[in-house]
């Protein structure tokens, strides 16, 4: 019979909670799996499949030790979001704009592209563009360091465009009001152009560098089948 | 059959896995594996629950008072954790059933789906 109470708190690693609440959880969980383990064995499955099916309760420790602090601890699930995602997402609002306000200055020589369809000039900032996969793939490399999911991840890449684009949007239903009562009409067109060079093209900048960080981080899954010995 | 499988963890709403437990620890206390058995068996198999989306939502319920744990066990054997309803737990119940319910009724309505 495997050890599965090793098993379990060898795979399930430190909680952050008390050694004794810790240790409730881990006998918990390897009961559950020993449960698994003889049920598949009293069903005629042979010894190699029954650890497979106790295993494959539990394919993503990771996962479940996060699921686990979330639930527990209400200060885990404080820090963890500040890890995972405001601290990131502060350091990748805080780049961007620090890049762009560095474009700006009158000297520097920035190629800039204008909109050439529309009246409505739309200055695109082609160095700060090209900066941006890279401050995405440090957000999105920060977040996954600190143990955010795919969720946290994105969010944490994505705050300098949505801030770009939150803020006309909020003003949106104003400027509707507005216009239709001055103009009797509303600028759709320069609107749109607008949350595209602000929002779709920096979003899609920074989320092309973050790619390589968004998925599933297989170098720190602990969710293969061990020895039970 | 496998394909009909309703992973609860992924992508049922946690109110249904919710209500899925209540609605079994309403008959009597049960540790956690007997917990996911008899959804499973309840449910003939559509309803599964793992490791990661059975006890992280049993300790959040424990949490909220909705249920109890406590380790039971003959003396010198082994000692599982069992759940009981509690009463946040069973005052919980009542709406949640008839939140799923209409819910079915009004996909019924609109869709033809029906109960399983």
């Amino acid at each position: 019979m495997p050890d599965w109470r090793a098993i379990a708190r060898k795979k399930l690693g430190p909680l952050g909670l008390e050694a004794k609440r810790q240790e409730e959880i881990v006998l918990e969980l390897a009961g559950h799996l020993e449960d698994l383990y003889s049920d598949a064995l009293r069903q005629g499955r042979s010894h190699a499949e029954a650890l497979h099916s106790a295993f494959d309760a539990a394919s993503d420790w990771n996962e479940l030790r996060r699921e686990i602090e979330l639930a527990v601890n209400e200060e885990v699930a404080m820090n963890y979001r500040v890890k995972t995602l405001w601290l990131p997402g502060a350091c990748t609002i805080a780049l961007s704009g620090i890049v762009l306000r560095l474009l700006q200055i009158p000297s520097a020589p920035v190629p800039r592209v204008l909109w050439p369809w529309h009246s409505t000039e739309l200055v695109i900032y082609c160095w700060w563009l090209l900066s941006l996969p890279v401050i995405g793939a440090i957000g999105a490399y920060w977040s996954r360091h600190a143990g955010g999911r795919f969720l946290e991840r994105a969010l944490a890449v994505s705050l300098p465009a949505l801030g770009m684009v939150c803020l006309p949007l909020l003003m949106f239903p104003f400027v509707l009001v507005y216009d239709l009562i001055r103009f009797h009409s509303f600028p759709f067109v320069p609107m749109a152009i607008l949350l595209f060079g602000w929002g779709v093209l920096p979003e899609a900048a920074l989320l092309v560098g973050s790619l390589p960080f968004l998925r599933r981080d297989a170098s720190t899954e602990h969710g293969q089948p061990v020895a039970s010995h | 059959m496998k394909d009909h499988t309703i992973n609860i963890g992924a992508q049922v709403k946690r109110g249904s896995a919710e209500l899925a437990i209540l609605s079994v620890l309403s008959d009597g206390p049960l540790h956690g594996y007997e917990i996911s058995k008899r959804i499973e068996r309840q449910s003939q198999g559509l309803l599964r629950f793992n490791l990661a989306s059975l006890y992280p939502l049993l300790y959040r319920m424990e949490k909220r008072g909705w249920v109890s744990g406590n380790w039971e066990g003959p003396a010198g054997g082994r000692q599982r954790r069992y759940y009981r309803l509690g009463p946040a737990g069973k005052r919980r119940l009542v709406p949640l059933r008839e939140e799923w319910g209409q819910l079915f009724q009004a996909l019924h309505t609109l869709a033809g789906v029906t109960h399983a």
